[in-house]
C-alpha cells in the first residue's frame, strides 16, 4: 500500500522516471511520488557508486538529487510534481538502479585512498588521472539555457525572521505584537515547520496558530513569504544582507537589509553512524511524518523506528495505523541491504527484515546561517553536536542578530515557540 | 549488497575509515580533516556531517582546542549562476567599515602543533604555504635539514590552499617561462616524487581576447613563446569553439592555446612537501605565530613566536600576503600589498571543459576540477588593499555575469561554495627574492597570485642557492633593490 486510501492523496497525473511513467499527485514532491511508487534509488554516490535515495525529505541532505526537467542535481524532495515532469536518475551506468560501476564499491571495499592511489609510477599515475576523470562528476550540463531572471529586489525591513516553524512563528508573533513590520521567510510551501508533522505533545500549539501569526504579521505591515529560502548572509560594504530566493517568484532573489534578524532555522536530521547508513529506505522521522500527513505516503510494508523520544513513538503508532508493520527500537546495528535496506539487527540481537528504517534520533542544529552572520558555535560533548552560542534570549553577541528554537538546544514545539517569543521581544527592544 | 561502509558525508562518500586515516596522518582539526577527506565540501555543505566527524575526532582523542568548526563558506544553499546574474554588483560596495567585525572569528583556543619550539635552528622559514614548505623540502634534499617552518594556522590556511590550481607556461618573459616550465615538469612528477596525488591534468590554457587590442597582445606573446620553444598557438573563433564548444563566439575575436598548461589540486602539495621534509628532519610547526625578531648588527638572531624563541642563522620570509607584516616585525619595509581575490566552485558535473579558460582584460578565469566542479575567480579592480578573507555577494554577481556571458550554459550551474585569498602584490608584478634589511633575512614573496605555480621551480633554485650553488639570475633580477635601482620589468600577464 503506497499511499493512504484517501482521495486527497490519490494520484492525478503522471511523471516520468528514466522513461517509465510514475503516478503522482500534483504539487507533492517528486521524492514523495517516487517513494510512493516504490522507487527508492534516485542516483549513485560520487565515489563508490553506492545507491542514493531520499533521506531527510525536507530539503537539507541532497541525497535525493536527480536530473529533473533537464537540470542536473535537483533535490527531488523540493521539486513539486506536475504532469509530464521528466526525471532521470543520476550517476548510474547505465542506470542508477542497475549500475555497473557499483563494482567500485566492492573493489574498494576497504575504502579508496585517493591521495595515495597509483603514485608508484608516472605512467600509472597518468592513467589514474585520466581514468578517474571519466568517472567523476554528478549529472550532465543542463539541456537548455535558463532565461534571465528579473532583477533582484532590494528591500529594507525593521525585522526579518528566517524560518516559519514554531520558533520563527513565536518570534514573528512577538515582533508583530509590538507593532514592528516583520518579514517572515519560510523555505517550504506552508508555515508550521514541525507542527506539520503531527508528532508533538498536547501542549504544542495547533497548526492553525501559524495562520493566526501570518494574519498578525500582515496586519502590522509585515509580509509572509513562502517558498523563500535564505541562501546566505553577506556583509558587503559593512551592511548585513540576507539573500532570499523565492521559488517561482518575480523576481526570484530578494536582498533583504533588516535592522533585526531572528534566525529560527531549526535542525537537520542526521543519519546514525552505522555501517550502510546511506542505504535508500532510511528516512528521517519528521520528513516522513509530514509526507504521511500531507501526502498520505506510506513508504513500505515494514518499518523499524530507531529512537527513544516521543517523536519516535508517535510516528511508530501512526505508521502502524497506516498499515505498516512497525518495530520500535532504541538501538540498531548491522544494517543490511543492496539497493534498499532489507534488515536491521536490534539491540537484543534479533535480526528484523524491513524495508524502511525511520531515524528519529539526533538532529543537528541548522547553524549555517547563524555562523555566516558571525555567531560562534560551541561543541556539546554530551549530545555530540555543534550549538550556536547564545544567551537564553537568543542574543548571539552580534549586533541585530538573534537565534531561537531548536537550533539552540532540543526543545518541544511549545518551548521552541516560547524561545521565539523571547527572541522577538529582545529584538524589539533593539534599535 | 552494499559494502559495510559507514558514510559520514554522503555528498562526497567520506567514510568513518577516511576520518581515521586522516587522523592517523596527523590531521586533527576540522579544517585539516575537511581538506584531507573532502567531507563537507559537497552541495549540502556539512549540514549533518560536521557533527558526525567532530564526535569521531573527539572519540579518537582530538583535544578540545583542536575542535573548532571549519569556517562557514557561503552560500548556505546552492544557487544558480543565472539567479546571481539578477543582482546588480554596482549596488554592492567594497567599502570597509572603519573596524569591521570579523565575519569568521577565530576560536578562543587554538590547537597546538605536536612539535615543541626548538631553542635553535639553522634556518627558520616563516610561512607554511607552498613556498615555505617547498623550500624546506628542497633544503632538506640538499642536506640542509636543521630547518623549522612556522605556520600561524593549519596547512593550507593561506593562499596556497585557496587558489584555483592553474599552472601555465604562457608568460611574457623568458625568465617566467623558464620557471613555469620547470614547475610543470615537477608537477607532473610530484605524485611519484613526493608520494601523494596532485591530480595534474594538462588540459591546456585557453586565453580569449575580447577585442583586437587583446588579440595583438596574444600575438606579441606568441613570438616570445615560439622563441622559447613553447607549443602555444593562436586560435580563431572556430578553433576555440572546437576546444570548448559551449563558448559564446560573439564574446571574443581570437585566442591563444597551450596544450601543456593545466590544473592541479593544490592542497596535497603542502602535505606532500611537509611530510617528506619532516621525514628528512625538518620540523613543521603549525598554529605557531611569529610575533617579533631580535637583531644584532646586520643580522637577525632570534625569531620570537607566541610559543617560544628560536635563535637562528637565517630567516626566510615566505609568508605570502602576510610578508609585509612579517618584514615589518623586523623593521624592514617591503613594497608588497595584500589584495583580496575571490573564488568559487559550482556543483560538480560530468567532464565537459578540458582547458582552463581566461578572458583577457576582464580577470575572469575558470576550469573544471578533477571532481567535476567549475572552479573560477574574477579580480575586482576596485578591491582595496588589506588582508581580508571575507566573501562578498558582489563577487558572486560579478563572476556570474562574466562566466555566463562567456559560456551561457553555465547559468544553470549552481554555486556551492565561495571563499577568498590574498594576492601578494608587488609594484612590477614580479616576486621579491633574496636579502632585505638584514643580510640573513631572505625574502621569498610577492608572487602576485601565481606563487603556487612558480613554487616548485623557485624553491628548488632558492634551496640550491642557500645550499651554496651559484645564484640563478632570478635572484639578482628579482632582488628588492631593483625598485631603488629603477630596473623593474613589469609582468602584465596576471590573471584575476
Amino acid at each position: 500500500m503506497p499511499r493512504l486510501p484517501d482521495l486527497r492523496f490519490a494520484p492525478d497525473c503522471t511523471i516520468e522516471l528514466d522513461g517509465s511513467p510514475v503516478p503522482a499527485r500534483r504539487g507533492e514532491s517528486v521524492a514523495v511520488a517516487l517513494l510512493a511508487a516504490g522507487h527508492a534509488v534516485l542516483g549513485r554516490s560520487a565515489k563508490y557508486h553506492r545507491p542514493r535515495g531520499a533521506f531527510c525529505l525536507s530539503g537539507s541532505c541532497h541525497a535525493c538529487c536527480a536530473r529533473i526537467d533537464g537540470v542536473p542535481n535537483q533535490r527531488s524532495c523540493r521539486v513539486p510534481c506536475r504532469p509530464g515532469l521528466v526525471v532521470s536518475t543520476q550517476n548510474g551506468f547505465p542506470s542508477a538502479r542497475c549500475d555497473l560501476l557499483g563494482v567500485l564499491d566492492r573493489v574498494y571495499a576497504r575504502g579508496l585512498d585517493h591521495h595515495h592511489l597509483m603514485t608508484s609510477s608516472a605512467l600509472l599515475n597518468r592513467l589514474a588521472i585520466a581514468t578517474s576523470r571519466r568517472f567523476t562528476g554528478q549529472g550532465r550540463l543542463p539541456d537548455r539555457l535558463l532565461s534571465p531572471a528579473a532583477s533582484a529586489r532590494e528591500e529594507r525591513w525593521d525585522a526579518l525572521v528566517v524560518g516559519g516553524g514554531p520558533a520563527g512563528l513565536g518570534a514573528a508573533e512577538a515582533l508583530a505584537g509590538t507593532g514592528v513590520p516583520v518579514l517572515l521567510a519560510e523555505s517550504d510551501s506552508l508555515l508550521g515547520g514541525r507542527l506539520r508533522c503531527g508528532l508533538g505533545r498536547a501542549a504544542d500549539p495547533a497548526l492553525s496558530w501559524a495562520a493566526e501569526v501570518a494574519r498578525k504579521v500582515t496586519e502590522q505591515g509585515g509580509q509572509v513569504l513562502l517558498n523563500a529560502t535564505a541562501l546566505g548572509i553577506w556583509q558587503d560594504g559593512g551592511s548585513r544582507v540576507v539573500v532570499l530566493r523565492v521559488e517561482e517568484g518575480t523576481p526570484p532573489l530578494r536582498l533583504v537589509y533588516a535592522t533585526r534578524v531572528v534566525l529560527a532555522t531549526g535542525t537537520h536530521p542526521t543519519p546514525p553512524p552505522l555501517p550502510r547508513n546511506d542505504l535508500p529506505g532510511l528516512l528521517a522521522a519528521r520528513g516522513l511524518a509530514r509526507a504521511l500527513s500531507e501526502n498520505g505516503l506510506v513508504p513500505g510494508s515494514f518499518a523499524v523506528v530507531l529512537g527513544e523520544n516521543e517523536e519516535a513513538s508517535a510516528l511508530a503508532e501512526r505508521l502502524w495505523k497506516a498499515g505498516m508493520q512497525v518495530r520500535p527500537t532504541s538501538t540498531a546495528s548491522d544494517l543490511r541491504g543492496g539497493r534498499r535496506i532489507r534488515s536491521v539487527r536490534l539491540s537484543h540481537g534479533e535480526r528484523v527484515a524491513c524495508d524502511t528504517l525511520v531515524v528519529a534520533g539526533t538532529r543537528a542544529p541548522a547553524s549555517d546561517l547563524a555562523r555566516q552572520a558571525g555567531a560562534a558555535l560551541v561543541f556539546d560533548e554530551e549530545a555530540k553536536l555543534w550549538r550556536v552560542k547564545a544567551s537564553p534570549f537568543g542574543e548571539t553577541g552580534r549586533a541585530g542578530l538573534w537565534v531561537a528554537g531548536e537550533m539552540m538546544f532540543p526543545l518541544s514545539a511549545d518551548e521552541a515557540a516560547e524561545t521565539g517569543r523571547r527572541a522577538g521581544k529582545a529584538a524589539h527592544g533593539h534599535s | 549488497m552494499a559494502t559495510a561502509k559507514t558514510v559520514l558525508c554522503p555528498c562526497e562518500d567520506v567514510t568513518l575509515e577516511d576520518v581515521h586515516h586522516a587522523f592517523a596522518a596527523g590531521h586533527r582539526d576540522l579544517e585539516s580533516v575537511k581538506r584531507y577527506t573532502g567531507f563537507g565540501t559537497g552541495p549540502c555543505q556539512a549540514k549533518s556531517c560536521l557533527a558526525l566527524v567532530t564526535s569521531e575526532l573527539a572519540r579518537l582523542g582530538a583535544t578540545p582546542a583542536e575542535i573548532f568548526p571549519f569556517t562557514e563558506r557561503p552560500p548556505v544553499e546552492p544557487l544558480t549562476l543565472a539567479d546571481l546574474c539578477s543582482i546588480d554588483p554596482k549596488a554592492l560596495s567594497l567599502e570597509r567599515p572603519p573596524s569591521p567585525e570579523p565575519l569568521a572569528p577565530l576560536p578562543e583556543s587554538r590547537p597546538r602543533s605536536s612539535h615543541e619550539v626548538p631553542a635553535r635552528a639553522g634556518v627558520v622559514v616563516v610561512g607554511g604555504g607552498i613556498m615555505g614548505l617547498g623550500l624546506a623540502y628542497n633544503l632538506a634534499r640538499r642536506g640542509v635539514t636543521d630547518v623549522v617552518v612556522l605556520e600561524r594556522g593549519y596547512l593550507n590556511a593561506g593562499a596556497s590552499g585557496r587558489n584555483g590550481g592553474g599552472v601555465r607556461t604562457q608568460w611574457t618573459t623568458p625568465t617566467m617561462i623558464r620557471l613555469a616550465r620547470r614547475s610543470i615538469e615537477l608537477c607532473r612528477r610530484f605524485a611519484v616524487d613526493l608520494g601523494i596525488n596532485v591530480w595534474m591534468r594538462q588540459g591546456g590554457y585557453l586565453f580569449l581576447a575580447p577585442a583586437r587590442k587583446e588579440a595583438e597582445l596574444l600575438e606579441r606573446n606568441l613570438r616570445v613563446h615560439e622563441a622559447n620553444g613553447l607549443r602555444t598557438r593562436l586560435v580563431s573563433r572556430d578553433e576555440a569553439l572546437d576546444i570548448v564548444p559551449e563558448l559564446d563566439p560573439v564574446q571574443f575575436v581570437a585566442g591563444a592555446f597551450n596544450p601543456d598548461d593545466g590544473v592541479v589540486f593544490p592542497w596535497p602539495f603542502l602535505w606532500g612537501y611537509a611530510t617528506r621534509a619532516e621525514s628528512l628532519g625538518v620540523r613543521v610547526l603549525t598554529f605557531t605565530r611569529v610575533t617579533g625578531f631580535e637583531t644584532s648588527g646586520r643580522r637577525l638572531t632570534v625569531v620570537v613566536t607566541d610559543r617560544g624563541r628560536i635563535s637562528c642563522d637565517r630567516v626566510v620570509n615566505a609568508a605570502g600576503a602576510w610578508s609585509k607584516e612579517v618584514a615589518a616585525l623586523a623593521g624592514v619595509s617591503l613594497p608588497n600589498r595584500p589584495i583580496r581575490h575571490e573564488i568559487l566552485v559550482t556543483e560538480s558535473t560530468r567532464p565537459w571543459l578540458d582547458p582552463l579558460v581566461s578572458v583577457l582584460g576582464s580577470g575572469l578565469y575558470f576550469s573544471q576540477s578533477q571532481r567535476g566542479e567549475i572552479v573560477g575567480g574574477l579580480g575586482d579592480p576596485d578591491e582595496p588593499e588589506g588582508v581580508v578573507l571575507a566573501s562578498t555577494l558582489r563577487f558572486l554577481s560579478r563572476f556570474a555575469r562574466a562566466i555566463t556571458a562567456c559560456v551561457p550554459i553555465t547559468g544553470g550551474l549552481r554555486v556551492v561554495r565561495q571563499w577568498a585569498g590574498c594576492y601578494d602584490v608587488t609594484p612590477d608584478n614580479n616576486p621579491i627574492l633574496g636579502a632585505a634589511g638584514y643580510e640573513n633575512f631572505l625574502q621569498l614573496s610577492g608572487f602576485v597570485g601565481h606563487g603556487f605555480m612558480m613554487a616548485p621551480a623557485v624553491t628548488e633554485l632558492m634551496a640550491g642557492w642557500m645550499a651554496g650553488d651559484e645564484p640563478d639570475p632570478i635572484f639578482e633580477r628579482f632582488a628588492v633593490d631593483r625598485f631603488a635601482r629603477g630596473e623593474p620589468v613589469r609582468e602584465d600577464f596576471i590573471i584575476g
